[in-house]
């Protein structure tokens, strides 16, 4: 079938944010109008993927539905088969969609027919061919610039080649990259390069394995000439070990011989003394420090000697001092008593005068003497005591009696006045009884509910008279006869029958039935209501019945209620008097009276009580004053008593008192006091006695102790004095007493220091006869140093010192050199000077040794340098063995190898493409491009209103694009870029046409293209737009009012989009990483 | 009397692999791993305890200038010689007489054959085992039929030792051409052959047989698989031959899908899986070449610049680490992008030129050859070919069609990018 297709209709299911929406298109030029986000690309998506299948899950140009739902749609087409319905939904399986396509009679039909009906393009072809964007614009012009307008557009000429010069550009580039046959950057030349360079070094290694024993071999001679060397180094340095002994032997030899020869010189001073002469000089400094020490110690023993002489003055104390020590301690042993004797005496005065006081004042007829000679013991006391408690007793008593007595008198008193009291109160009280005055009251009471009750009565009585009466009048009258009699009934129901016949025979049997009818009807009403009326004149009747029987019972009942009244006042009215009696009233006494009564009978009863009370009352007060009388008496007898016991106490103190000397007229406690206070005294005078005594003994020891202190102390001639001491002056004697301590001490004193000295002085003897000892003994040594030095002075013992010790020097020298020279050389001194005078003197020595060091040098030189060849040689080889370095070279060999290898297919591969893409180019530009120009040619006169009338490609090399009008022709890259972009729009337009032509039209859509160029550009375009729309659909989209209506002017028909109500949901997308 | 005898060729000790870093942990490994075949074919012969080993050529390669390799053939045919087993060995074009200083010093047992045809016997007991015939190469090229020289001198197991090339076997140099007849016709028991590194057995006309064990150890992704030595029992006049396999480290040449894979994480665990399921755990190490293959949604990430490359040397790093190490000599991205040629044909336009186009030089040869040195390609073969790297020896139609494809495939990128 012929290919090409048109789309009359767009059905959207659930698209992005369409659902439910229909769209109608058909052939020529549509313009779908929204403004922004009105759905535009929504709807162009909406095309292609029910033309070739929904987008993958997760791009965004997918639209699913935000919010779920159906997801899909249909399309209606217009073939050259005949219309299909394309309808695709999203499904799980397929996530381009599931596709139905069906005929025209709904039958389904496979998807090849929308496969045919598009041509079979693929959709990316439908899109680079059949949907012009924005943004080619930008896209070619950045072509433009980069390869210049004539490729740019040639490449827009050639359908699915736009990206020609970009590929050609990038395979160009990286062939560049890779290789230019002279080139040094590129990769593949540097892997060559390298390559060439490894390959150098591999050669120039030559053959390794040969080099190998070769190497080996030489290695092997090199080892035995360094055994040689070896030797011979050996040889030559034992030769020149040798004489550099005997070199360094030769300034000793040299010296031996001049030590010999001064050992020679001196005389044989081995015997003298070892360290002679500092034994000497230690002698004498020895002895030298004796005698300075002895000097020392005559001086310290001089003045000890002084010493002793001094002390050995004579002294008065001496010899004493055993007398006057004890005379002194007894007289301190007294001082203190000595001291106190005076106030001591002073104070027992006082106490004497003080008790010869008390005593007078104790009041007691005796003196000191007879105060002693009383009788004032224990057992005085106690029965004073006695005395003096049972008095106190006696006392208490008495007085106890007396207030007993007090007290019944003033109650028999109190008694009597109450009795008066009583007495004069009865007497006022009337005499009437209470219990008469009750009774009077009782009857008052009664008198009065008796006439409360005959009123009471009395009006009930009023009340059933009137009840009485209302019964009795109560008349009725007598029932009437009945209304109606019993024979009318009959006598109408008769009546009817005659009636009914009449009519009957009058009228007929219905009229005669109807009357009939009626007439019973009639009849039996009245006599249902005659009934009714006689029973209700029964009942009537019967009612009356009853009303006049309940009437006459009333009437029966009052009167006896009136009966049974009667009675009850009558006695009430008997009562009445009774009690009017009884309480002292008339019958006709007002209720005024009763009462006045009343409080009169209440007054009178109290006054009966109060009676009462009092009499019983003078009763109690008899009896208690009889009980009075009677304590008042005894009271007065006990007191009595009392009295006279006291007074018998009171003699008997008395006569006790005046027994001892004590007034008779003290109080027993008083006379206590007396006897204490007299006992007190009487001890105070024994004391004062004893103290005296004391005193006088105390005196008399002083006295001694003094006059014995006295007499030592003459003695000693410590004091000058008659020989009796002063007395007990202790202004004399303590001084008396110090000087003899300070005398006693000080001999003490010198005895002590005598006895030191005299140690002292046999200490210093001692030791100076030991210095002397040492000093003879030094003497003598160094008179022995002498003889042994041999020599007779210290002088000449010095000088022989000197000397032998240069001779143990040298001695020690000779021998010395000697073993140093055998030490070096081995040889003995002789031997040794004899090599020397083998070898030519020292001169001769020198000269051997320096040609035997010159071999040694260059013996080492050569073999250091055959060492070294030898390692390098062994390292070498180990190398080689190894290999390493080689291995890696030739693994680099390898590996760039195998790169330039891979390098080089890639090159050849995409010059391939290259002169391909080239050669097709070629081709197709011979081929096909010739109607594509001639058609451009046409659309950008037009475009241009024939400003420009062809379009061209001249032949030749160049395959630049010109344009022309006619006299002058320019290249595309002169034109403006307005101009230019009309151009490529003659082109792109072009080639749509062309394709329709050749293979099948296919919708074209135009999507906001226009919105650059001017308006006036613009309508050319759109003009253009609609020429096409003549072959083929042509749907555009725009959001622009202005293009609208141009578009509009051009018979374009327009559909307008809504924008959403609410914002636009995004097309849901997930993107899926990694 | 029954013996056995073990028959092994192409050693190529010390030659390097192709695809090794020299910097690495792996290097010393990868470069033993031909030693360590020779040791393991020793320890056979040992085991086995054979009468003799055939070696037939390209011991070493003399580009190599390998010390180590000479050492290690001297010590291991020690050990052979120590074990009284005796070593027959033809020299072939990478290790030719001609290279070799002589200076070997190679064991008493061992036989070299030089260029003149040359027959020993094989004596066990005083009694004939049986017969060996070599010849080894003078040079490194050596065009004539050197089997025509062999013939069969007498009874008995008689075996021929060559270094040749069997029925021009393609992708070998065309050494020492021969034909099975041409063998067939010689009368010889067994042809121990080397040259070809692929174990292949040809039966001949006439009874014999030609047997190629193929090299011990692979050293490039062509030589994938096992690779070892034959093991030849003769008992009575019959053979028993078996393969032994002896390499060390094993290359693979392996595909992964991307069909089904959407992350590089995804992509790199399929990757290790494929890898370690194909990988045998016993061998030294292993050395692989990965090809992505088919289509699928990675194929725009690994478009990416860099992508392709940081994806190898994670692989390679974590395969590194392994046990037993795999060496990953290259990861190539052959999946191809989500394209419909068909359609594209049909759609027409430029891309059914270019196809046009491309069909047209495929099938003429001249216009190739035309194109070949329109863009020099030729002088850079020849380039290549001086430095000894190997591919573009002559233009051939499939690179046309390929081009082409490429072609088609850039100018129809997707839109969304």
């Amino acid at each position: 079938m012929k290919p090409g297709l048109r789309i009359d209709a767009l059905h959207v299911l659930g698209f992005g944010r369409f659902s439910g929406l229909t769209r109608e298109l058909g052939p020529g030029l549509h313009l779908l109008y929204g403004p922004n986000e009105a759905g535009k690309s929504t709807l162009l998506a909406f095309l292609r993927s029910m033309l070739f299948g929904f987008e993958k899950r997760g791009q965004p140009e997918r639209y699913e539905p935000a919010h779920g739902g159906a997801f899909g749609g249909e399309l209606t087409l217009s073939t050259s088969a005949g219309p299909l319905l394309v309808r695709r939904i999203a499904s799980r399986r397929a996530s381009e969609g599931e596709l139905t396509v069906r005929g025209a009679d709904g039958q389904e039909l496979s998807k090849e027919w929308l496969e045919g009906a598009l041509a079979h393009v693929s959709r990316e072809l439908f899109f680079d061919v059949f949907a012009f964007r924005l943004d080619e614009l930008a896209g070619f012009e950045r072509l433009t610039e980069q390869r210049g307008a004539s490729e740019a557009l040639v490449a827009a000429s050639m359908r699915g080649a736009r990206r020609l010069p970009e590929v050609m550009d990038q395979l160009r580039k990286r062939t560049e990259a890779l290789y230019k046959p002279n080139g040094v950057k590129p990769v593949l030349n540097e892997t060559l390069k390298a390559l060439e360079d490894v390959q150098a070094r591999l050669r120039q290694e030559g053959d390794r394995p040969a080099r190998y024993f070769a190497e080996k071999a030489r290695l092997a001679s090199l080892v035995e000439e360094q055994r040689v060397l070896e030797a011979a180094l050996l040889e030559v340095g034992a030769g020149l070990e040798r004489l550099t002994r005997l070199e360094a032997a030769l300034g000793d030899v040299a010296a031996l011989a001049e030590a010999r020869a001064e050992l020679a010189t001196l005389p044989a001073l081995d015997t003298f003394p070892e360290a002679g002469e500092s034994r000497l000089e230690d002698g004498l400094h020895r002895r030298r420090s004796y005698r300075a020490e002895g000097a020392r110690l005559a001086e310290r023993l001089a003045t000890v000697d002084a010493g002793l002489e001094r002390l050995a003055a004579p002294s008065g104390v001496r010899g004493r001092e055993e007398a006057l020590g004890s005379a002194l301690s007894a007289y301190g042993e007294r001082a203190v008593l000595l001291r106190a004797l005076p106030s001591r005496r002073a104070a027992l005065a006082e106490k004497q005068r003080q008790v010869e006081l008390a005593l007078r004042e104790l009041g007691l007829p005796v003196d000191g003497p007879g105060l002693l000679a009383l009788d004032l013991s224990a057992s005085v006391r106690v029965a004073l005591e006695e005395l003096a408690l049972r008095l106190g007793a006696a006392e208490a008593a008495r007085r106890e009696a007396e207030g007993t007595w007090a007290r019944a008198v003033s109650e028999r008193e109190r008694l009597d006045g109450a009795q008066a009291r009583a007495d004069a109160e009865l007497a006022a009280l009337p005499q009437e009884r209470a219990s008469q005055l009750r009774q009077q009251q009782a009857g008052l009471g009664r008198l009065r509910a008796a006439r409360s009750e005959l009123e009471r009565l009395s009006e009930q009585r009023a009340e059933l008279h009137r009840q009485f009466e209302s019964v009795r009048t109560q008349g009725e009258p007598q029932v009437t006869a009945a209304v109606l009699p019993a024979w009318w009934v009959p006598a109408v129901a008769l009546a009817v029958v005659a009636l009914a016949a009449t009519a009957w025979l009058l009228a007929g049997n219905t009229v005669g039935a109807l009357c009939l009818a009626g007439g019973l009807l009639l009849t039996g009403v009245l006599a249902l209501a005659r009934r009714r009326v006689e029973a209700a004149r029964d009942a009537d009747v019967a009612a009356q019945g009853a009303r006049q029987r309940w009437r006459q019972q009333e009437e029966e009942r009052l009167r006896s209620a009136l009966m049974a009244l009667a009675a009850r006042e009558e006695l009430l009215h008997r009562e009445l008097l009774a009690a009017s009696n009884e309480a002292g009233l008339n019958l006709v006494a007002t209720a005024a009276d009763m009462a006045a009564r009343e409080a009169a009978l209440a007054d009178a009863l109290e006054r009966a009580g109060r009676r009462e009370l009092l009499e019983r009352e003078q009763e109690k007060l008899h009896a208690e004053h009889t009980a009075a009388l009677r304590e008042e008496h005894r009271a007065s007898e006990a007191m009595g008593e009392a009295e006279s016991r006291q007074g018998a106490l009171g003699e008997e103190l008395a006569a006790h008192l005046s027994a001892r000397c004590f007034p008779p007229t003290l109080a027993a406690s008083a006379a206590l006091t007396l006897w204490r206070d007299a006992a007190a005294l009487r001890q105070r005078l024994l004391d004062v006695g004893a103290e005296e005594a004391a005193l006088a003994v105390d005196a008399r020891a002083c006295e001694q102790a003094a006059s014995r202190l006295w007499t030592e102390a003459v003695a000693a001639e410590l004091v000058t004095g008659p020989a009796e001491p002063p007395g007990l002056d202790a202004s004399v004697l303590e001084p008396l007493a110090a000087r003899v301590g300070a005398a006693l001490e000080q001999e003490r004193a010198q005895s002590l220091e005598r006895r030191t000295l005299e140690e002292r002085r046999a200490e210093l003897r001692a030791e100076k006869a030991r210095l002397d000892g040492l000093c003879h003994d030094e003497e003598a040594a160094l008179a022995a140093l002498l003889a042994e030095g041999g020599s007779a002075d210290e002088e000449s013992f010095r000088r022989r010192a000197a000397q032998a010790r240069r001779y143990a020097e040298l001695t020690g020298r000779t021998r010395e050199l000697s073993h140093r020279i055998e030490a070096r050389t081995g040889l003995s001194e002789t031997s040794a000077r004899q090599a020397l005078i083998d070898v030519g003197g020292e001169q001769g020595l020198r000269a051997e040794l320096e040609s035997l060091r010159g071999k040694q040098a260059e013996s080492q030189e050569r073999q250091k340098a055959v060492l070294t060849e030898c390692g390098a040689l062994r390292h070498q080889l180990e190398q080689w063995e190894n290999d390493d370095a080689l291995a890696k070279l030739r693994i680099v060999e390898e590996s760039l190898r195998a790169r330039a290898a891979e390098l080089a297919k890639q090159y050849a591969a995409d010059r391939l493409t290259l002169a391909l893409l080239a050669r097709a180019r070629r081709r197709f530009e011979e081929e096909q491009q010739p109607r594509v120009v001639q058609l451009a040619s046409e659309h950008f006169t037009a475009l241009t209103q024939g400003r420009y009338q062809r379009v061209f490609i001249p032949t030749g090399e160049e395959r630049e694009l010109r344009v022309g009008d006619g006299q002058r022709d320019w290249s595309a890259a002169q034109l403006s870029r307005g101009t230019r972009e009309q151009l490529y729009l003659a082109f792109r337009l072009a080639v749509v046409r062309d394709f329709g032509e050749t293979r099948g039209a296919l919708p074209l859509i135009v999507d906001d293209v226009l919105v650059n160029f001017d308006p006036e550009r613009a309508r050319g375009a759109i003009h253009l737009l609609a020429r096409l729309s003549e072959h083929q659909q042509v749907i555009a989209f725009t959001c622009h009012p202005w293009l609208r209506d141009a578009f509009a002017a051009e018979g374009a028909r327009v559909q307008t989009l809504e924008a959403p109500a609410t914002e636009l949901p995004a097309p849901a997308s997930v993107l899926k990483t990694g | 009397m029954p013996f056995k005898y073990v028959h092994a060729a192409d050693l190529h000790l010390d030659t390097p692999f192709r695809g090794v870093a020299t910097q690495g942990p792996l290097l010393g490994r990868f470069q033993d791993s031909t030693f360590r075949a020779l040791t393991r074919i020793t320890d056979l012969c040992l085991r086995e305890r054979v009468a003799f080993l055939l070696l037939a050529g390209d011991l070493f390669d003399m580009k190599d200038r390998s010390v180590r390799a000479r050492l290690a053939l001297r010590r291991e045919l020690g050990r052979l010689d120590a074990a009284g087993i005796s070593t027959f060995i033809v020299h072939g074009n990478h290790d030719p007489l001609s290279g070799d200083s002589g200076a070997l010093g190679l064991p008493a047992s061992v036989k070299v054959f030089g260029p003149d045809w040359e027959e020993v016997e094989v004596k066990r007991e005083g009694r004939r085992l049986c017969r060996v015939q070599g010849i080894s190469y003078p040079d490194v090229e050596v065009r004539d039929d050197l089997s025509a020289r062999f013939r069969r001198t007498g009874e008995g197991f008689t075996v021929g030792l060559l270094h040749a090339n069997l029925g021009g076997a393609e992708g070998h140099a065309n050494y020492a051409p021969c034909t099975a007849a041409g063998l067939g016709s010689r009368g010889l028991d067994y042809w121990a052959l080397g040259h070809v590194h692929t174990r292949a057995e040809h039966a001949l006309p006439g009874g014999g047989v030609a047997v190629y064990p193929g090299n011990p150890q692979g050293r490039h992704a062509n030589e994938a698989g096992p690779r070892g030595c034959v093991l030849v029992e003769v008992e009575d006049g019959g053979m028993r031959r078996r393969f032994v396999p002896v390499d060390g480290v094993r290359w693979h040449k392996l595909e992964v899908p991307l069909s089904g894979v959407s992350t590089l994480d995804g992509l790199l665990a399929t990757t290790l899986e494929v890898v370690e399921s194909r990988c045998a755990p016993e061998l030294d190490g292993h050395a692989v070449r990965l090809t992505l293959t088919g289509r699928g949604p990675l194929h725009r990430e690994l478009a990416r610049p860099g992508a392709l490359a940081q994806l190898e040397s994670d692989l390679r790093e974590q395969l590194a680490r392994g046990h037993p190490p795999v060496l990953l000599e290259s990861l190539r991205d052959s999946s191809r992008p989500e394209v419909d040629l068909e359609a594209v044909c049909a759609a027409g336009g430029f891309a059914r030129t270019l196809l046009d186009e491309v069909g047209f030089l495929a099938e003429d040869p001249e216009a190739l050859a035309r194109l070949w040195a329109e863009e020099a390609l030729g002088t850079l073969a020849q380039r290549l070919k001086r430095l000894g790297v190997e591919g573009l020896e002559a233009p051939r139609a499939e690179w046309v069609v390929q081009a082409g494809m490429h072609g088609v495939e850039s100018l129809h990128e997707e839109e969304t990018s």
